[in-house]
């Protein structure tokens, strides 16, 4: 996949996606575990998506985090909706983006990968996973 | 006969009152932290696609985020910065209001 455009912003505002069959299944993969975490308190990237909004206190705002997890499920639920479409409009490839970056965000935080160091040292398959989600993601921010 | 007491008065007691209440009411700051996966072009689309703010501004805040470790990304009244983390959150950036010093 390595050289070719894998997210096309065309004429007509749509967003084309040419990412394989492999690709599809882990951006399927990543938009299943977002939506899992949000629902499960069990889910090991619960604890990532729940994270405080104001440190300081013991309990936050319980609007706000509500409307986090709303907002959350919401756009995880449309990016599985649109998984296998070949054309996004802005709003669901908007979702992609942001349920991606949570799903690269919660991998790292769970995993412990908080320095390049420890990106480096990891094993293989998760390094390989981690380098996928942030290809997408670079590629599919240069449509914005 | 009218009554020559006027209706409200103003104490230089409630003037004092008043001022403290102004000057307690410090901004709340939206934080964004730094972590070491996301691209930095994803950050900037995030920030203008969330703030509105011009590219150099959004490149700028990146930066910051990505060299200091953290940057301050809006201010203002408490229940905007708690939207704005929640939607910073949502967007998958590691986010946190807290209260001007």
């Amino acid at each position: 996949m390595a050289g070719s455009k894998l997210f096309v912003r065309r004429r007509d505002g749509r967003i084309e996606v040419r990412i394989n069959d492999y690709g599809r299944s882990i951006v399927r993969g990543s938009f299943s575990s977002v939506l899992a975490a949000e629902r499960d308190p069990d889910h090991e990237w619960h604890v990532v998506l729940s994270g405080p909004i104001d440190p300081s206190l013991d309990h936050d705002n319980p609007i706000a985090m509500l409307t986090r997890q709303n907002e959350t499920s919401t756009n995880a639920e449309l990016a599985g909706l649109t998984v296998d479409e070949q054309f996004l409009t802005d709003a669901e490839a908007w979702a992609w983006l942001t349920t991606l970056q949570v799903a690269l965000r919660s991998t790292v935080q769970t995993k412990g990968l908080l320095s390049d160091e420890q990106l480096a040292s990891c094993d293989e398959e998760l390094l390989t996973y981690v380098q996928t989600l942030q290809q997408f993601l670079f590629q599919l921010a240069d449509c914005f | 006969m009218a009554s020559t007491k006027p209706l409200r008065t103003t104490s230089p007691e409630s003037d004092v009152l008043v001022k403290d209440a102004v000057e307690t009411q410090k901004p709340w700051n939206v934080i964004v932290w730094n972590d070491p996966v996301t691209p930095m072009t994803v950050v900037v689309v995030i920030f203008k696609r969330i703030f509105g703010y011009s590219n150099n501004k959004c490149t700028q805040l990146m930066l910051a985020v990505h060299h200091e470790g953290r940057a301050l990304v809006w201010s203002g009244a408490r229940d905007r910065a708690e939207s704005y983390c929640v939607k910073l959150q949502v967007a998958g950036l590691q986010s946190t209001i807290e209260q001007d010093n």
